[in-house]
C-alpha cells in the first residue's frame, strides 16, 4: 500500500485495474456458485406451463400457491426435524456442558483417561456404528420412534460439546473461578453463573453444529424410520421428489422451503463458527 | 486483584497467600465432592455406551461371525476377511472413492485457494466481506437440497445443462449424465461446482487473513511480486491448514455415500458404488449382517490407519528460511 504512494500515478491506474478484474472474477464465480439456488427460487414461483415456455427467466403471475401445496406435504417432516434438532440440542448442551466443566475445572482419578474415552469417538465413522446400532435399536423396539433419531444425535452432539467446550474453558483465566470460589460460590453456581454465559461462543456454534447434524443426516433416518409422518426432512425430501417429480413448481418450492431453517440458524450463529475457524486450528 | 498487583507491589504478597490458602482450600473441597463429578459424568457415559461403545465393539466382535440377528450366530473366524479381499465390487468401490479423492484435493483446493487469493487482494475490507458472503451462501444450504437440485440440472429431458447445451448448439454433447457409466462418476463430482461454498475456502481465506502484513509490505519492497508471494509466502504458511484439510478429506471420502445413494444408488452398473453403499447393502439387502459389519469395521480401521500415517509425516515448518528465500 505505501509503495503506490511511492511510484506515483501510472501504478496506481494499474491498482485500479487490478481491482476490477478481480472483483469480476469474483463476481463471476459467486454468479456460478449461487446460480442453482437462484434458478430454484425461480422456479418455485412457476406453473409447469410457464416452466416449458420460458426455462430460464422468471414469468409474471408468480404462483404463491406452490409453497402451500409443498408445505402441506413437508410438514410431518418439519415437525419430526425440529422435536430431533430442539431435543439434541438441549439434550447434548446439558450433558456437554456439566461434563466439559468437570474435565476442565476439577482433578479427580481417571480424568485424562475418561477424557481421552470421549474424546476417541470422534475418529469413529457412523458406517461402523451404523450396522451394530440398527440391531440393536431394532431389539429394543425403537424403529420408528423420534427417540431412535434423538439418542444417537445427541450422544454425537455431547462428543463435540465436550471436546470443544473443556479446550474453551480450560483456556479461560483461573483467577475468575478462584474469585469466585473465594466470595463462596460452590460448583454448581461456578457451572451456572460463570462458565455457562462465559461459554455462550461455544454453544451457539455447537448448536448450529447440531442443527447442521440434524438436517444433512442422511442413512440413519432412512433405514430406522419407515413411517411416512416420522421421516426427517432430509430423507422426507427425496421420497417428496419421487412424488412431485414432475411438479417443479412444487417440488422446488419444497426445496426452498426445506433450505430456510439452515439459512437462518446459519445468519444467526455462522458468526461463532467463523470466529472459531479463524481464531485458530487444532494441530 | 490483577489492578492491585500491579499498583501495590507490597500487596502481591498478600496476594500470593490468598492463593496459597485458596490451593488447600480447592482440593479438600474437590476431594470431599468427588463422588459428585462422577455423578454428573455418567449421564454421559451411559448414554456413550449404548449408542457409541457397545455398537463399535458389538460390530468388530460380530465380523467374526455369521451374524443371524435373533438366533444364534455361528462363528465365522477370517472368512469375512477373505471374502472380503475377494470381493471385486469392493475393491472398484475403493478405486472410486481414490478418484473422489484426489478431485476433492486438487480441484477441490484450487478454486477455494483462488477464491480465497483474489479476496485477500481487495482492498476495499467492504468488498471482501461481501464476496467472502455470497460465495459462502450455497454452504448453508442442506445436503439434501443441494444434491436434489444437482440431480435437476442432470435431467436428461428437462435438465438445465441439456437444455443449455441445446440452446449453444452443442446438442450433441447432450446425455444421460447419471445413466451413463462413462459420465455418471464425473457427474458426481462436478456436483457444487466450483467447489468454493466449503470448509477449504473458509480455513484458506482465514489462514491468509492472518498473515500480518508486514510480511507482505516486506516482500513487496523487496519486489516480490503477486505471483511471488503466492509460491513464497502464502503456500509455505498454509502448511498446516494443508495437512488438516488433507486428514478431513481422507475421513470425509471413506464415508462418502449420501451423493451416491440419492442420484444414482450407486449405479448405473457399480459405476458410482461406494463402500459405504457396499456395507449397507450387505447388511439391509443381503441380510449378510456379519459381512456388513465387518465392511464397517474395515473402514473405521483405514480412517484410524490413514490419518495417523497423515499427521506422523513431518511437515515442514514455514520458518524463517521460508521467508528469507520468499524476501530474496
Amino acid at each position: 500500500m505505501q509503495s503506490t504512494k511511492l511510484l506515483g500515478r501510472p501504478r496506481k491506474n494499474r491498482r485500479r485495474r487490478t481491482q476490477i478484474i478481480v472483483a469480476s472474477i469474483l463476481s463471476l464465480l459467486a454468479f456460478i456458485g449461487l446460480f442453482p439456488y437462484l434458478f430454484m427460487l425461480v422456479t418455485s414461483l412457476k406453473t409447469n406451463p410457464q416452466f416449458y415456455h420460458s426455462y430460464l427467466y422468471p414469468v409474471l403471475p408468480f404462483h404463491f400457491g406452490n409453497y402451500v401445496a409443498a408445505w402441506n406435504e413437508l410438514e410431518p417432516y418439519f415437525v419430526t426435524s425440529a422435536v430431533v434438532a430442539i431435543s439434541t440440542i438441549v439434550g447434548s448442551i446439558i450433558l456437554g456442558s456439566g461434563a466439559a466443566f468437570v474435565f476442565a475445572r476439577f482433578d479427580f482419578f481417571g480424568r485424562t483417561f475418561l477424557f481421552v474415552l470421549i474424546a476417541i469417538l470422534l475418529a469413529v465413522p457412523s458406517v461402523t456404528t451404523l450396522i451394530p446400532l440398527f440391531l440393536f435399536m431394532r431389539d429394543l423396539g425403537l424403529l420408528n420412534t423420534r427417540l431412535v433419531l434423538i439418542l444417537p444425535y445427541i450422544a454425537g452432539s455431547t462428543i463435540l460439546t465436550v471436546v470443544i467446550m473443556r479446550t474453551f474453558v480450560e483456556q479461560l483465566p483461573a483467577e475468575l473461578f478462584e474469585a469466585s470460589q473465594l466470595d463462596g460460590a460452590g460448583g454448581f453456581r461456578m457451572y451456572w453463573n460463570m462458565m455457562l454465559p462465559l461459554s455462550l461462543p461455544i454453544i451457539g456454534t455447537v448448536t448450529l453444529l447440531s442443527i447442521v447434524g440434524v438436517w444433512n443426516d442422511y442413512f440413519w433416518p432412512l433405514l430406522t424410520i419407515t413411517q411416512n409422518n416420522l421421516r426427517t426432512v432430509p430423507v422426507g425430501l427425496t421420497y417428496f421428489q419421487g412424488q412431485n417429480s414432475t411438479a417443479y413448481g412444487p417440488l422446488f418450492a419444497g426445496y426452498t422451503i426445506a433450505s430456510v431453517p439452515l439459512l437462518v440458524f446459519f445468519t444467526l450463529l455462522s458468526k461463532w463458527l467463523l470466529t472459531g475457524i479463524e481464531g485458530g486450528l487444532p494441530t | 486483584m490483577v489492578k492491585s498487583d500491579l499498583t501495590y507491589p507490597d500487596q502481591r504478597v498478600v496476594t500470593d497467600q490468598t492463593k496459597a490458602n485458596l490451593q488447600p482450600r480447592r482440593k479438600r473441597r474437590t476431594h470431599r465432592h468427588t463422588w459428585l463429578l462422577y455423578v454428573v459424568l455418567l449421564p454421559v457415559f451411559g448414554l456413550l455406551a449404548l449408542t457409541n461403545y457397545y455398537p463399535a465393539f458389538s460390530g468388530i466382535y460380530h465380523s467374526f461371525f455369521h451374524w443371524q440377528p435373533g438366533y444364534s450366530s455361528p462363528f465365522a473366524g477370517l472368512s469375512h476377511l477373505k471374502d472380503m479381499l475377494a470381493d471385486s465390487l469392493w475393491w472398484q468401490s475403493f478405486v472410486h472413492i481414490g478418484e473422489i479423492f484426489v478431485w476433492g484435493v486438487t480441484l477441490g483446493w484450487i478454486f477455494p485457494l483462488l477464491a480465497a487469493e483474489l479476496i485477500i487482494t481487495l482492498t476495499s475490507r467492504r468488498l471482501q466481506f461481501i464476496f467472502r458472503t455470497l460465495l459462502i451462501i450455497p454452504f448453508a444450504f442442506p445436503l439434501v437440497v443441494r444434491l436434489l437440485i444437482w440431480d435437476f440440472l442432470y435431467d436428461p429431458n428437462n435438465g438445465l445443462i441439456n437444455k443449455v447445451l441445446h440452446d449453444v448448439g452443442l446438442g450433441f454433447l447432450a446425455q444421460n449424465w447419471l445413466g451413463n457409466p462413462h459420465t455418471a462418476l464425473l457427474s458426481l463430482l462436478f456436483i457444487n461446482f466450483p467447489w468454493i461454498a466449503s470448509l477449504p475456502f473458509l480455513i484458506f481465506l482465514a489462514g491468509l487473513q492472518n498473515i500480518p502484513a508486514a510480511i507482505f509490505e516486506a516482500a513487496a519492497l523487496d519486489g516480490a511480486g503477486r505471483i511471488r508471494r503466492f509460491w513464497s509466502i502464502d503456500l509455505p504458511i498454509l502448511g498446516r491448514q494443508f495437512k488438516l484439510l488433507f486428514v478431513l478429506a481422507i475421513i470425509e471420502v471413506l464415508q462418502y455415500g449420501v451423493a451416491s445413494q440419492i442420484l444414482t444408488g450407486g449405479g448405473p452398473n457399480y459405476a458410482t458404488n461406494v463402500p459405504v453403499l457396499e456395507a449397507i447393502n450387505a447388511a439391509f439387502n443381503e441380510d449378510r449382517w456379519g459381512y456388513g459389519a465387518t465392511l464397517g469395521s474395515v473402514l473405521f480401521l483405514l480412517i484410524l490407519l490413514l490419518s495417523a500415517i497423515t499427521l506422523s509425516v513431518r511437515r515442514r515448518k514455514p520458518n524463517e528460511k521460508d521467508l528469507a528465500s520468499a524476501v530474496n
